[in-house]
């Protein structure tokens, strides 16, 4: 009995952890939905472009880890700039529908780039964080939990208080929250929308390029980290796509059901449920709390 | 760069099109003597927003344009400005229907208005205690999240919000819109203390057309895009006209000003 609630224990711990890797990636698109109140497709490509630019700097060029870090993060800022500049800014005026198609252009452009610049091959990000259980926790709670989870799970609640406090004392949060509340208005004050898109679009960059290191780091550097922003998609339906926090407990709730009931439930299925049980969880959410737990209801008052 | 003439904003003959297609105006002029108060009277669609829009550039993201004429504030022509520029010029815009970031508070609400002036925390602090002493009101509901204040508290709030950024111009885009009488006298006392104690100039689009006037210093009518009347603000109470169409003080069926005008041309050449 013992053992199974360990057990259990063990698989809801792992699940929340793996979680903060879905949360970091939702994250992303949070920002830039909050500003331009569009989903943007193009952060899956900006999550492979970001990692594949890391392992190009430190693995082509041989530059330390700290440095490579650094000119992938300004390697977004600048993708960000063109973004805004090439992108947003002629678009300024169209629909939101136009400015999603848009991402999904902007998709293809980066993970075509990305390939040209850095080859197709996978590549192996060694962050110096094994993906084995720690043993001191092994030890002394029984629990078997991968470093990687918990180093995910750390910079997770890093970046998140760090967004936060950003939005909610600084004045380009103050402008940022404006903008996401009424641009029109927010520009008749003076707050200038193309700073304000270049830094969302920016910090996303940035939060690409960590979500890409952590899921790199379990799973290679490779084509297949553009799909990974699917993931993202329950994760945003349960959590509300205009939330910071909703990102976060919505990938905590996606990473702990999904394991718990591959283990639990995915047997009678024949196993791999993984796969599509959050999009199920999602479509109950959309049926009956389409906001999401912390979206942002449409304030009317009567 | 400013200048010492008497009008802080000069519009000369524009004409506004949007979509390239839609002629929004056909030709206005107006002026706004620096420190007045000036009345843009009009029905829905004479083009009221649209001259307001004009003057803050706010036109470009609704794509519009000034096709023909000039407009010149403190002295410089807006043509190469942008919103965010106007703002730093001291022309703020207050939009019509309020328009307040419904899921702040009120306080930062108010705050984000001085978003273009380069202030410290304590000199924000000391300006807010300023606005508040015209907004009293404000000032006890400053943590609720705006979205849950009342209209005309919402109004208040996007005027104190433009007022944060200091300006030397406000135009005002129906400030009175659907609210209480008692709020709309509430609204144009400010209006009218703002202008007397901090020295601003004001455009003021207006479907109100009695109050506006009685707060105002002089008054332009606009109908389908033109100017159609001007005068000072007690020239137009006492119009006949004026009365008959835009105060309701009359015996026959509502008409326009086009209509008076083509009964006037009919009556000359039967005289």
């Amino acid at each position: 009995m013992a053992n199974e609630l360990l057990f259990f224990m063990e698989v809801l711990v792992g699940g929340l952890l793996a979680g903060t890797m879905y949360s970091l990636v939702a994250l992303g698109f949070v920002l830039i939905f909050k500003a331009s109140a569009t989903f943007n497709f193009s952060q899956g490509a900006m999550v492979f472009f970001s990692v594949l630019a890391f392992c190009g700097f430190m693995q082509d060029f041989n530059i330390p880890f700290v440095l490579a870090f650094i000119l992938a993060a300004f390697l977004m800022v600048v993708v960000g700039l063109c973004t805004e500049r090439l992108v947003l800014r002629p678009l300024m005026n169209a629909s939101e529908d136009t400015v999603l198609m848009a991402t999904i252009g902007l998709g293809y452009v980066l993970e075509g780039l990305a390939q040209a610049a850095w080859g197709v091959e996978v590549r192996r990000l060694d962050l110096g964080i094994g993906d084995f259980p720690v043993p001191w926790i092994a030890d002394n709670l029984k629990l078997f939990i991968s470093a990687l989870d918990i180093t995910a799970g750390l910079v997770a609640a890093i970046m998140i208080i760090g967004l936060f406090l950003l939005f909610k004392y600084t004045k380009i949060g103050l402008g940022l929250r404006a903008v996401a509340d009424d641009a029109g208005a927010a520009s008749s004050i003076g707050i200038p929308l193309k700073h304000i898109m270049l830094l969302v679009w920016s910090a996303a960059g940035v939060v690409a390029l960590v979500a890409g290191m952590m899921w790199g780091a379990r799973a290679g550097v490779q084509f297949a980290l553009v799909d990974l922003a699917l993931k993202a998609l329950p994760v945003l339906i349960i959590g509300g796509f205009s939330s910071i926090p909703g990102a976060i407990i919505g990938g905590l709730i996606i990473g702990a059901v999904e394991k718990i009931l591959e283990v639990y439930i995915g047997p009678f299925f024949g196993g791999a449920i993984e796969g599509w049980a959050p999009y199920v969880l999602a479509i109950f959410f959309l049926l009956y709390r389409p906001e999401g737990l912390f979206g942002e209801k449409i304030i009317r008052r009567v | 760069m400013s200048n010492n003439s008497v009008n802080i904003l000069d519009i000369k003959n524009i004409e506004v099109m949007y979509d390239n297609v839609i002629l929004a105006l056909h030709d206005v002029s107006l002026k706004v003597p620096k420190g007045k108060v000036v009345a843009l009277l009009g029905a829905n669609g004479a083009g009221k927003s649209t001259t307001l829009k004009a003057v803050s550039t706010m036109l470009a993201s609704e794509r519009g344009k000034v096709t023909k004429g000039s407009i010149d504030y403190d002295g410089n022509s807006i043509e190469k400005q942008n919103p965010s520029q106007m703002v730093g010029l001291g022309m703020v815009q207050v939009l019509e229907g309020r328009r307040c970031f419904g899921h702040l508070t009120v306080e930062e609400n108010i705050i984000s208005g001085a978003y273009s002036r380069k202030l410290s925390k304590g000199d924000i602090d000391q300006e807010l205690e300023k606005i508040y002493t015209y907004f009293l009101r404000l000032k006890e509901r400053r943590k609720s999240q705006a979205a849950f204040t009342s209209g005309g508290e919402q109004q208040m709030i996007a005027v104190a919000r433009a007022m944060m950024a200091k300006p030397k111009m406000l135009l005002l885009d129906e400030p009175t819109m659907g609210l209480a009488p008692q709020l709309v006298a509430e609204i144009f006392n400010i209006v009218k203390e703002l202008n007397q104690k901090e020295g601003v100039s004001i455009l003021l689009a207006e479907q109100n057309t009695n109050i506006a006037l009685k707060n105002s210093d002089y008054g332009y009518i606009i109908e389908t895009g033109k100017v159609m009347l001007e005068g000072t603000a007690e020239s137009l109470l006492n119009n006949d006209k004026v009365k008959e169409l835009y105060l309701g003080i009359s015996k026959k069926g509502r008409k326009n000003f086009r209509d008076v005008l083509k009964e006037e041309s009919l009556n000359k050449k039967i005289n």
